[in-house]
Formats: C-alpha cells, sequence, structure tokens
C-alpha cells in the first residue's frame, strides 16, 4: 500500500503477539475506499464516499484462535490490541476441545495487483453519475420496449490495499481495484409486474463498464421483462429436458457445489450461521453427478469479480477442480482445515475488511464447458426449457434441496427455441441436478455476484458462471 | 477514544463545513465495542475483538448533498475530509432537498436498552458459551455450533443548526445449533439488551432439545398448510414488511405496501410498531441521522396500513412529516414490535387440525418485492400437527407464500412475545408465536 508507516504497524503487531505468548501471529493493515452513485427513476440521490482503514491481527495461542482488530492506529493501542487477543485466546480454552494448528504452506512474499487501464481513483461522483444516465436513458419512458415505473440503478468504484504479514514469513502487498453495477428494473404490463436485479462488476479500472457491456446488458434485459410480461405462456408440467444458461449453471455451481465443499463447512465451524455441509470429511472421491458434471473454482481468471492471486492466510492461491467427472475431487481449504485434511491450502481465505476475520470463500466458481455449440446443444433437446435468467431462489442450509425461479425462459420444442414460458421453477436435489448433466456447450458467460458468509457478515465479490448446461429428464413446477 | 471525543469529532467536522458555507451540515460520529466467541463442535473456534469510530458527515450546498464516512479520525484528517467531501459537490447536480430543522434540539442519552455490565464482557464469553454448550448436550444434542455477540455502541449527533446529542446502546446475543443423529438439528436463541436478561441455560436447552425431536424427520407431502412460525421466522418474514414500509422501497418499486395506505394489509390480529427506543430493544437512538426526534411509529394497525417510514426528504415527497426514520437516503426501522395475542403456543397447536410448527429458517428470496411474492427454507426443529397434537418430525421443504395474503391470515398470535436478533434478523424485534393459514409447502422434486 506504499506506506512504510503500515507496514511497520503491521510487522509491530505480530511481534507483540509473538512476545505475549501466540504460537503464531499474522496482521493485515486494510484500506477500504468507495465512491457511489444512485439514481432512482431518475433522480440523483445524495453522492456517497467512503474510507476505511485498520488492522486486523489474528493469534494462535494455547491451541486456540483469537483475532482483534482497530482503526485506532496509534502504536500503544495496536500493540496492546495485539496482547488482548492473545489474552482472549488463552482464556478460551475453558471450551477448546479441538486446538487449532496450521499446515506449512509456503508463504507468499510479493505485490500483487490486477490490470487497470483507467485508475479506478479517477471515478469521480461525475463519471460514475454519467454511466449511470447513459443507462437510465436506454431504459426510461418505455425506450426498452416496457414501462419501468421502478428503476433503482446503482454504481460504486471501490479499491482495496492491504499489506498483510505472518510471523511464518509472509509478505504480501495487494491492490484490488473494482467497478460494481446493481439495478433493480421494475416493470409493469397490463396489471401485471416483472422485477430483475441486475448486478455487473469486474476487477479493474474505470473500463470496466465498456468491457462487461454494461448499457447494452441492462437494456437487454429491460426488453426481455417486457416480452415476458406480453407474451409468456403457462409452463410445461411434465418430465423435460431443462438447459440452463450460463447464469444458471453459474449461481447452481456457486450454491450447490461451491458452498457444500468450503472445507469448514464440511468440519462444521459455520454450523449456526450459513449450516453445515451434505458431504462429510470423508466425501472426497463420491461420485455425485454424471460424466459430465465438472465444476471449478479460479481465484486467478483475469479482470474476474473474484479475483485473489494471494489469500488472506499469505498462500498463493490456485485453481481448484471441486466436482471432475462426477466425483467429488478437492475442497476449498485454508491452512487450518488443510492441515485436519492432511493437505497444504489452496488458497481459500479471504476477508472483506480489516475487522473482519479470513474465512474460507469461493472466488470464481463455474462450470467448466464442453465441446457443444450453443445450437447444437439446444437441437439435442426434443422437449425442454431454457432457463435464460432467474429472480427468486434459494437453497437449505446443508446445500442439499435448492430452487431457482426463473424469469426469462424459453420452451424448446424439437431443437428450437420457442415461446416464452411464465415462471418455471427447478426445484431440485444436488444430486439429482448435478446427475442430470447431459452435455455442456463451449460458450463461457460470467455474472458478478456477492456471496454472504461468516459471523460477522462478509460479502465477498465473486463471478459465478460457465457455459449453457443441458439437464436430462427433469420434472419443474411453476410460480 | 473518549465520549468527549466523539463530540470533539462533530465540532470540527462541523466547523469546517460551516467555514465552507455550506446550507446544512451532520456529523454523526460513533463509536462500538464487540467482544464475539464462536463455537463449532462443543469447541471454541475464535474470540473476536473489534474496537472501532466512525464519522459520517452530510453537507447540503445550493441543492447539491453528498454523504461520506471515514474511520481515519487522526489529527487534521477530519477537515481534509470535509473539505474533499465539499470540493466533491461542485459538479453533483441538483437532487431532492429539504433543509434540515432550524430549531436546535438536545437529545439526553435514554437509558433504555442500555446495562454498563455490557460493556466489557470479554473474560465472561467462554463461561457464558460453555453453560449453553452444556445445557445443549444435557437436552439431548450431541454437538452445538453457536455464537455470543456481546457489545455497546455510541452515537453522537451535532448539526449546523445546533442540534446535538449522544445515546448509547448494549446488547448481548446468542445463537446456538445443536446437531443429534441423522443430521437433526434445533436452533436456539437468546437476545437481550442487559445481562440479566439473558438466558443461555435456556437457549441450549432448547436448541439440544430440538435436535433430540428431529432425529427421524420425514419430507411432508406439498399442498398447502397452517403453520406456526415461531418468533425467530416471524420476526425473519416482519423485517420484510417493515422493509416494505420505508418510503424508499415505495419510491423504487420495490415494495408490496405501494398504494396501499389506509388500506388492509394484514388480518385483523396483525399490528407492527417501530421504536426508537423502547424497553429491552437493543437497537436505536433518540434521535435519526437526520436530528429528528424518533418515535413510536405505527406501520399496521389491526391489519390497516397505517403509514411509511420518512425521512425528511421522502417526507417533503409525500407531503407529511419525517417519522424519525433517517438514513439520510432511505428511511429505516430501529426495534420493530409485532402486537401480542392473547393464545397460549399450547392453544395455538390444538387449533390447528393439519398444520405445520416452524422453529427457524433461512435464506428468504423474493420472486418480486412488489408483489410480494417470497420462499423461505426452514431448518432446525419442524413438526407436523394433525389434530392438534404433535405427530411427527419433518425436514426437506420450503415454505412460500405472498406477504399481502400471508399476514391477512394471520389467526392467532401468542401471548408470549421474544425479542429477536441473529443472522437472519438484523433489525431487534419483539415477536410472537404466529399462526397463519394457506401457506405453500414445496419440496425437491427429484
Amino acid at each position: 500500500m506504499g506506506n512504510e508507516g503500515a507496514k511497520d504497524l503491521a510487522e509491530a503487531a505480530v511481534s507483540k503477539a509473538r512476545s505475549a505468548g501466540a504460537a503464531y501471529a499474522e496482521a493485515r493493515v486494510q484500506s477500504n475506499w468507495e465512491r457511489q452513485f444512485v439514481l432512482k427513476n431518475g433522480e440523483s440521490q445524495p453522492s456517497f464516499f467512503a474510507e476505511g482503514y485498520g488492522i486486523g491481527i489474528r493469534v494462535i495461542s494455547r491451541g486456540a484462535l483469537g483475532f482483534a482488530a482497530t482503526n485506532d492506529m496509534r502504536r500503544a493501542n495496536i500493540g496492546e490490541l495485539a496482547k488482548k487477543a492473545v489474552r482472549l485466546a488463552q482464556a478460551s480454552s475453558v471450551v477448546l476441545k479441538e486446538p487449532v494448528a496450521l499446515d506449512d504452506s509456503k508463504p507468499a512474499r510479493r505485490k500483487w495487483a490486477p490490470p487497470e487501464t483507467r485508475k479506478v481513483e479517477n471515478a469521480d461522483s461525475g463519471w460514475l453519475r454519467k454511466v449511470l444516465l447513459d443507462v437510465e436513458g436506454r431504459i426510461a419512458d418505455g425506450k426498452a420496449g416496457v414501462k419501468l415505473p421502478g428503476r433503482l440503478l446503482y454504481l460504486g468504484a471501490e479499491l482495496e490495499e492491504r499489506y498483510y504479514v505472518n510471523s511464518d514469513g509472509a509478505r504480501v502487498e495487494g491492490r484490488l481495484p473494482r467497478i460494481g453495477f446493481f439495478g433493480s428494473l421494475t416493470a409493469v404490463e397490463g396489471g401485471d409486474t416483472a422485477q430483475r436485479f441486475i448486478q455487473q462488476g469486474e476487477t479493474g479500472g474505470l473500463e470496466v463498464v465498456k468491457r462487461v457491456r454494461l448499457v447494452e446488458r441492462v437494456e437487454e434485459d429491460a426488453r426481455a421483462m417486457g416480452k415476458v410480461l406480453r407474451t409468456a405462456a403457462k409452463p410445461p408440467a411434465d418430465t423435460l429436458d431443462v438447459v440452463l444458461s450460463p447464469e444458471l449453471s453459474g449461481i447452481a455451481a456457486h450454491e450447490s457445489v461451491g458452498h457444500p465443499q468450503e472445507a469448514d463447512r464440511v468440519l462444521g465451524r459455520e454450523g449456526a450461521q450459513a449450516g453445515e455441509s451434505y458431504l462429510k470429511a470423508d466425501s472426497l472421491g463420491r461420485k455425485i453427478g454424471s460424466a459430465e458434471a465438472n465444476v471449478s473454482d479460479d481465484p486467478n481468471l483475469p479482470h474476474s469479480n473474484g479475483f485473489v492471486p494471494v489469500d488472506d492466510e499469505g498462500v498463493e492461491t490456485k485453481k481448484r477442480f471441486l466436482i471432475k467427472d462426477g466425483v467429488i475431487n478437492e475442497f476449498l481449504q485454508n491452512r487450518t482445515t488443510a492441515r485436519e485434511f492432511g493437505l497444504r491450502s489452496n488458497g481459500a481465505s479471504r476477508s472483506v475488511s480489516f475487522n473482519r476475520e479470513p474465512i474460507i470463500r469461493m472466488s470464481n466458481t463455474f462450470v467448466e464447458p464442453g465441446d457443444y455449440t450453443t445450437e447444437e446443444l439446444i437441437r439435442e433437446v426434443k422437449h425442454g426449457v431454457f432457463f435464460k435468467t432467474f429472480t427468486e431462489w434459494n437453497i437449505d442450509d446443508k446445500r442439499l434441496n435448492q430452487r431457482y425461479v426463473a424469469l426469462e425462459a424459453y420452451l424448446i420444442d424439437r431443437g428450437e427455441l420457442k415461446g416464452l414460458v411464465k415462471s418455471p421453477v427447478l426445484e431440485i436435489t444436488t444430486p439429482k441436478l448435478w446427475g442430470s448433466v447431459k452435455a455442456r456447450s463451449k460458450h463461457m458467460e460470467f455474472e458478478s455476484a456477492t456471496c454472504g458468509k461468516g459471523d460477522p457478515m462478509q460479502g465477498a465479490p465473486v463471478w459465478t458462471g460457465g457455459p449453457e448446461t443441458l439437464l436430462a429428464g427433469i420434472k419443474l413446477g411453476s410460480r | 477514544m473518549s465520549k468527549t471525543d466523539l463530540e470533539k469529532l462533530n465540532e470540527a467536522a462541523v466547523s469546517a463545513a460551516k467555514r465552507l458555507g455550506v446550507d446544512d451540515a451532520v456529523a454523526l460520529s460513533a463509536r462500538g465495542a464487540d467482544s464475539m466467541i464462536r463455537f463449532a463442535n462443543s469447541s471454541v473456534t475464535v474470540v473476536n475483538r473489534v474496537e472501532e469510530a466512525e464519522l459520517t458527515v452530510y453537507l447540503a450546498k445550493d441543492k447539491r448533498r453528498a454523504i461520506a464516512s471515514t474511520s481515519n479520525l487522526e489529527g487534521t484528517a477530519v477537515k481534509k475530509f470535509v473539505g474533499d467531501l465539499f470540493s466533491s459537490m461542485k459538479g453533483l447536480p441538483e437532487s431532492e432537498y429539504v433543509p434540515l430543522p432550524d430549531t436546535p434540539s438536545k437529545y439526553a442519552p435514554s437509558r433504555l436498552g442500555f446495562d454498563r455490565k455490557l460493556e466489557e464482557l470479554d473474560d465472561e464469553l467462554p463461561s457464558l458459551a460453555k453453560a449453553a454448550i452444556d445445557s445443549a448436550a444435557a437436552a439431548g444434542g450431541k454437538r452445538s455450533a453457536g455464537v455470543i455477540n456481546a457489545g455497546k455502541g455510541t452515537v453522537a449527533i451535532l448539526t449546523s443548526a445546533g442540534t446535538r446529542g449522544s445515546d448509547s446502546r448494549t446488547a448481548i446475543t446468542l445463537n446456538i445449533r445443536s446437531f443429534a443423529d441423522n443430521e437433526a438439528s434445533g436452533h436456539g436463541l437468546s437476545c437481550s439488551s442487559s445481562l440479566s436478561g439473558f438466558d443461555p441455560k435456556e437457549a441450549g436447552r432448547r436448541a439440544g432439545e430440538g435436535a433430540k425431536r428431529m432425529k427421524d424427520a420425514s419430507e411432508p407431502e406439498a399442498g398447502k398448510y397452517s403453520v406456526l412460525l415461531s418468533p425467530t421466522v416471524a420476526s425473519n418474514l416482519v423485517e420484510t414488511v417493515a422493509a416494505a414500509a420505508s418510503a424508499f422501497s415505495v419510491d423504487a418499486g420495490t415494495s408490496y405496501l405501494a398504494g396501499k395506505l389506509g388500506k388492509k394489509v394484514g388480518s385483523p390480529q396483525f399490528s407492527l410498531t417501530d421504536h426508537g427506543v423502547t424497553e429491552g430493544g437493543l437497537g436505536g437512538r433518540v434521535f435519526d441521522d437526520e436530528g429528528v426526534r424518533t418515535r413510536a411509529n405505527k406501520i399496521v394497525e389491526g391489519g390497516d396500513l397505517r403509514g411509511y417510514l420518512h425521512n425528511l426528504t421522502t417526507a417533503n415527497k409525500w407531503k407529511t412529516k419525517s417519522t424519525g426514520s433517517a438514513g439520510f437516503v432511505t428511511p429505516h426501522p430501529w426495534n420493530l414490535e409485532i402486537g401480542r395475542g392473547d393464545s397460549s403456543y399450547e392453544e395455538m397447536v390444538r387449533e390447528m387440525k393439519r398444520g405445520i410448527i416452524l422453529t427457524s429458517n433461512w435464506y428468504t428470496r423474493f420472486k418480486n418485492y412488489r408483489t410480494g411474492e417470497f420462499s423461505t427454507v426452514p431448518r432446525d426443529g419442524a413438526y407436523l400437527v394433525e389434530g392438534g397434537r404433535v405427530v411427527k418430525s419433518l425436514k426437506g421443504m420450503r415454505a412460500g407464500d405472498d406477504l399481502q395474503r400471508m399476514f391477512s391470515a394471520v389467526t392467532m398470535l401468542s401471548r408470549e412475545r421474544e425479542w429477536i436478533q441473529w443472522w437472519e434478523v438484523d433489525t431487534p424485534t419483539l415477536c410472537p408465536w404466529m399462526l397463519v393459514d394457506g401457506v405453500t409447502i414445496t419440496r425437491a422434486y427429484g
């Protein structure tokens, strides 16, 4: 972060914690900067910017984990806080049955930053507003072929800078710029309404807006809403094939593969909040899907919303092959869970702010591409439904029973896309979903999302994505 | 950082703003100290201590408005921060602007919802966690996961018109889940603004007993059921009603309550009030972000929609007065209260011919906020009732409805109410058990 004072404070915190009795200590000085602008039905809302700066200290002492954070950056205060983290960890031993230990991952020592053509710091209120007005200009006053009386458009520019140090020798400096859009569109036609929530974002600078075709994609979504309201018919109720778009493939990969394969959930650490997992520690190698079911998580995808080349435990990240040819292949691991599995961390530990403990997170989770073109895949379907976009979705806390309600969905008849169908519901178990995968296209797309986990809650930027995915023999419901 | 320091921060920010010639300025400084212990498999997983302070500043000049927050509070940083915020307004367009109240108010802290014993509780958290874990084990839970949060938050305000004051809240909450064989689980909560009202043993007992009862759970048939919602589940859904009552949501097209002022939005049994501060309330304060005194706002009374939640800007648009619910941009609730009924839990169960009791839920998501269509996923204790008696435990289901229909089908409420605030309920809510007719229950097709 180019601030030698911050580096000294981090080093001092680790040193103070070690001398207070910590077997292991780490410190992360992190700054978060963001600017936001909002248009509500075309009206400018007050501009907003925020800047946060502080230190998070994590220690292991007598087998217990302690975390402490503050934005009072006086050296003496940080020293006292480091000692407090050690003391609180030691005091918790009355309820400690499973001591914490770390794997022997190689400590990273480097700087990192994604490519950035136009620095994110140049995103002032005027630029943010102009982008939103461009969006507004495409969809207001019925310009997208539908009345949209509810339009809430948000654009934000963020910069995270961190300096991380641990007592195993890691020294990591990272810069993470990001542009993110969120839109809530409410369409009305003939007394009926439809709603679409759109999220777009990538790491990088101001160039992100053009790269993701933000203005064009919001307009396309708005046009589709009008068609849904005007023409969508009741979906078929018999057993059929379902083609999931990249958007649907991505959310299914995230919810029913990524989450249950977080090793902390498998081991029960998130039991009281986001829940545990239908998978157990001995589930590696279990067949869960067809040979066509292949799902991965890759923190190093260029421009990705979940770009993390070195994690918040100072470990170099790598691609994780979560499901390979239908078999549970790998869990997302940090240094403590990896130690319990007798493995090395695959770099899945992330924290969103200085005041949050790093925990296991996904990055960019996706269905791997196949070898069909999209057209060839659709031609495989005699009778089916193509889920293009979704609205409501949820899943149980073991990640076994999930539901996706489509907004834009089409009937497929003898290999051709036909008319729109209204709100088909895919409510399905995880083994059934991944066991039904028959084919995948080679056309890949990614959506940005914010993944919620942890206590206190941490909203982590991720990508979800994949190709068109063909599921055979599915029963749908309707809303 | 002391209380005086918060006031100094505000003085520094407002003085800097005045020197720049703003029309309106508000400085809100906040300080929090929170302690947490988390456990899983009946063993501590982490202890957590966060000490933070933050300054938020609102400026208005020539109908241009901007808001910013910072945690960099050292030395001359505040003056620079306010200067940067003012400079950032130069390119802004005019926006909806309503002047802040020009009559200064002084706010003394409310003593409601504050217990000095909760200010520094770090050293006691492990023994409180152990009490919950042991109680759950004694009731039949084989292992438990949970979290205790305890802390104090203080907010101080100063406006350019001279409105000033500060207020503090304390809270302690326990969220515990116990697990038994066959992935059975039960849930318990204890949420209080005072240490004396905190009962980790009772929350642990509920979680352990729930896990024991869920051992042989099976999936229900899909269909319509009477559903008895625990305070935990009802609070989660009521929070979405309160969000829909924000005038900002109504304007943005994300409220099913749009166009329904004065109309029926619930059964005669359903009443919902938001309190700025209230006895036992875990949140809120005596002033809102714009320096307006908070109060009790009746949102729904006897099933009729009485009003939306407003800040100065939305109130001006709706030709009414602020309800003391600012958010500079979005009005929001502070402490929700659902009116009590006159039934006991046992009487409510006896009324159910064929129904389901739900004790916990998560992942409530909307198909359309404008229509209020949603589904939510029950978890932990769930029981089938036939002929007024619990006959078996249930799992693997989903409840779906729309909020207008659901709250119009509330038939009974319990006398007993609990404060709820946990992972799935942000706004502290005082809530009874709630019996609702005709809720759609679905399960996976394959």
